[in-house]
């Protein structure tokens, strides 16, 4: 019999998860409408595109995001602090910025189902980076070393034994880009609308700009259609990974054999997707921040710091924003974690089906559009419950990031718990260790570099969120997406660029602090180190 | 003569309101951030005992925010100002919005209320033409958009995701769409990336509302905005009392200022076309605009064929 602490922990655990998890959809459900409307041609022809879209996004995300973390895990390529770094800062430029780039680079070839696959691909190819990478480092050095020994070549290593090994994280960071890209809006927004090119998202938000009673309820279905796809591509991932379940107890820091004569390339290549993906548009950024006016001719005398100082003198929303964004980004992602390390816990090894069914719902809220997301929250929690009204607050923009996210914090941890052998802990257990101290002592230490990659896609995620909160802000509650979406209605783009460049250079400046104070924790405890 | 006095003072004491308006407003507002922050300091300084709570954000967010808080059965706001009257009418067959048959009116045009006094338009927003000024041409009238020199360099509002597209897609008629779509033209999903499109370069000529084309180029941005000859269609950002409104009395109040000399003074300073008559409109709008008329009623039976037919030409 499980000792008391250990069911009031698995129990409070299961009651948060479902609250996070099945309430907001299950509102949906009884807010939704007539199903019929899910048989009209034009949901079948997003539904399609939708399709072919986050699955080709995917496969980018796959491309770039494991490739670079497979060329990261070499052991002579050069600065790769840096471009981890780097990398994880994809997830920081506004989708609309890198299009404006791209199309000013490529024009308007960039409009349609091309340009959307190659700007989700790349946005979400930090997801598929960091959870790979926390389970490369899961790669234990004496299996690669014996298959040196036995004259494999490099490549032969990596199909053989580095990726079999690293599968469960592959698969979780490939699972999540594919969930992010399904409820994603902005993309398709910017180049599928003049593209010709709807999607479920679009059709969604179409449907609410048209506004009437019958709207909220086909909002309902057509949302809970891409819960459903997302359900089943979990399932998918879930039957791939039961099958490949290995177990290994690396180091933490990922050990690939060196690159040899083709670390140039390597390097060059990665630097120049960096160029092409974050540094052209970063600079278009500033570029745009630094004048005075929009699409003026540019020249230096025209250059001022004006939109700075309006933005960081004069401007209260903005900075309350920012304040707002970071407290929210950061109690996100450490309640989060703290959620997903004991959670994934009872769910992998300990195979609890309660624990494994509420995780697999819990991807559910990523995958719908935001607004809806939204909705669903103000229908949960308009009234005060027990008292307690968050309505009007930062506390129901927090627990819809809670639910929103959940799945971004957890995915990379499972994997890890799935890569892991669980016999240490059964030891530990036997020994009258409980379970708190098991956690402790045991899980903690093992699973801390996933959780941290979780942490860090949750906070870079939610610090530049919109969608969501632009139902969920009050006066005073604003935050970064909803000021910046107000400068850009307004056609203020100057002003706004100032604002995305500030919070770039923010969460810049607060990773490198991180860094700096991080020195003490273990290797690879920092998803940009090592 | 002491008759006459008396009976002035009486008069007086009637105009004034027996109670002044005080205690907290939320307003949910579609107004860009800086005008809205701006109207509610000036309501401020005539009633300085009300206390304005804004939600701003798009009119698709406000109205979807809105139809939540309903669903829930505890609406939040006691005044809505939103980009067109489209939403007013389904709120106002939804039963939702409360009349006020007192408001001052004088100056107003009847064409910028509703005839049951439950939304009142705050200032007028034409939608006409931005052109870059590397554009070939100077576009004077709507037809000159599908002319061959601006094939593939036109970009508009979707009325899929605007409502001030949306009227202006009924009052212009669906041939026209046509042939603009003929002639390559792009939707976009709103105002914001008309103004990136065509202020950027990308395109030469956008459709879009006036304010935010001539707010740019006041910035230096190379642009220039065309009342068009052939006749420019208005949205009235309508402002109105819920039915369930908490503090009618203030919102009445804030009714009031919008539509008053002052508020719409304020309109014109922050590059608004007022709704009154007797306010001049600002610098940049010439005095003989060609307003076509509009039939809401109309246009909003029509929408979803509208729509329907935007989506085959333009795609969704």
């Amino acid at each position: 019999m499980r000792p008391v602490g250990e069911a009031s922990l698995f129990w409070s655990l299961a009651f948060l998860l479902a609250a996070l998890a099945l309430l907001p959809a299950g509102r949906l459900i009884l807010a939704g409408g007539d199903v019929e409307v899910l048989l009209r041609p034009a949901v079948g022809v997003a539904l399609l595109h939708t399709l072919v879209v986050s699955l080709g996004g995917m496969a980018v995300s796959g491309l770039v995001g494991g490739g670079a973390a497979l060329l990261m895990a070499a052991p002579d390529l050069g600065r790769r602090p840096t471009l981890l770094f780097l990398f994880s800062l994809l997830m920081m430029v506004p989708s609309q910025v890198t299009a404006i780039a791209w199309l000013n680079l490529v024009g308007p070839s960039l409009y349609g189902p091309g340009g959307i696959t190659l700007l989700l691909g790349i946005e979400h190819a930090p997801l598929v980076l960091l959870a790979l990478r926390a389970g490369l480092g899961r790669v234990p050095a004496e299996l690669l070393e014996a298959g040196q020994t036995a004259g494999a070549r490099p490549l032969r290593l990596v199909a053989t034994i580095v990726l079999p090994l690293a599968a469960p994280a592959f698969g979780a960071g490939l699972g999540l880009a594919f969930v992010a890209n399904l409820g994603n809006f902005a993309a398709p927004a910017l180049l599928g609308i003049p593209g010709r090119y709807p999607v479920l998202t679009t059709l969604i938000y179409q449907r609410l700009s048209g506004f009437g009673p019958r709207v909220l309820g086909e909002v309902a279905d057509l949302s809970l259609l891409l819960g459903l796809v997302a359900g089943v591509a979990l399932a998918v991932e879930a039957v791939i990974a039961r099958h490949r379940d290995v177990l290994g107890n690396g180091t933490g820091t990922p050990a690939l054999p060196p690159l040899g004569r083709w670390r140039l390339v390597a390097e060059a290549g990665l630097w120049l997707l960096l160029a092409a993906t974050l540094a052209m548009p970063l600079l278009a950024l500033l570029g745009t921040a630094l004048d005075r006016a929009y699409g003026a001719p540019f020249s230096f005398a025209s250059l001022s710091l004006e939109n700075f100082r309006y933005i960081l003198v004069e401007h209260e929303a903005s900075r309350r924003a920012l304040a707002n964004s970071f407290l929210l980004a950061l109690l996100s992602a450490l309640i989060l974690m703290l959620i997903a390390i004991p959670a994934a816990y009872f769910a992998v090894w300990r195979r609890s089906p309660v624990m494994r069914g509420l995780l697999f719902a819990a991807s559910l809220p990523y995958a719908l559009p935001g607004i809806v997301l939204a909705i669903a929250f103000i229908l949960l929690l308009i009234r005060p419950i027990f008292g307690i009204g968050l309505y009007g607050t930062l506390g129901i923009i927090l627990l819809a990031y809670l639910a929103r996210f959940l799945a971004l914090a957890e995915r990379p941890v499972s994997a890890a718990f799935r890569q892991l052998d669980p016999h240490l802990d059964e030891a530990a257990a036997l020994q009258g260790a409980g379970l708190v101290r098991r956690l402790r002592t045991i899980v903690l230490p093992l699973v801390l570099p996933a959780a941290m990659a979780g942490g860090l896609l949750v906070f870079l995620t939610a610090f530049n969120e919109l969608t969501v909160s632009a139902l969920l802000w009050s006066a005073g509650h604003e935050t970064l997406g909803v000021v910046l979406f107000s400068l850009e209605q307004a056609g203020d783009i100057p002003l706004a660029a100032a604002l995305a460049v500030i919070s770039t250079a923010v969460t810049v400046v607060l990773m490198l602090l991180v860094t700096r104070l991080a020195r003490a924790l273990p290797a690879g405890v920092l998803p940009w180190q090592g | 003569m002491m008759l006459r006095m008396l009976l002035l003072a009486g008069l007086l004491a009637l105009a004034q309101p027996a109670m002044a308006a005080s205690g907290k407003l939320v307003l949910y507002s579609s107004q860009p951030d800086r005008i809205a922050s701006e109207t509610i300091a000036a309501f401020k300084t005539r009633e300085p005992n009300v206390e304005i709570e804004l939600f701003r954000s798009g009119t698709t967010e406000i109205l979807n925010k809105l139809a939540a808080e309903v669903m829930a059965g505890a609406p939040q706001p006691d005044v809505l100002l939103i980009a067109d009257a489209m939403a007013m009418e389904q709120l106002k067959a939804d039963h939702r919005l409360m009349a006020y048959p007192a408001a001052k009116l004088a100056g107003v045009p009847p064409a910028a209320y509703d005839p049951d006094k439950r939304y009142f338009g705050t200032k007028l927003i034409t939608t006409g033409i931005v052109y870059n000024r590397k554009a070939p041409f100077k576009p004077e009238r709507w037809k000159d958009l599908a002319r061959p020199e601006a094939k593939a360099q036109v970009v508009l509002p979707s009325p899929l995701y605007s409502g001030a597209a949306a009227i202006n897609l009924g009052a212009l008629g669906l041939d026209y769409y046509a042939a603009l779509a003929g002639n390559g033209a792009q939707a976009v999903s709103g105002n914001g990336a008309v103004l990136t499109a065509v202020a950027g370069g990308q395109k030469n000529f956008g459709v879009i509302v006036d304010f935010m084309a001539l707010n740019a180029k006041a910035q230096g941005s190379p642009v220039e905005f065309v009342f068009p000859k052939d006749g420019v269609v208005a949205v009235t950002e309508p402002v109105a009392i819920l039915e369930t409104a908490h503090n009618p009395e203030a919102a009445k109040a804030f009714v009031d200022f919008l539509l008053s000399h002052e508020g719409q003074e304020l309109a014109a300073r922050q590059g608004f076309l007022p709704i009154r008559a007797d306010v001049p409109p600002p610098p940049g709008f010439p005095a003989d605009i060609n307003f076509l008329p509009i039939d809401i009623q109309r246009i909003r039976k029509a929408d979803d064929q509208a729509k329907q037919r935007f989506a085959d030409l333009f795609g969704g």
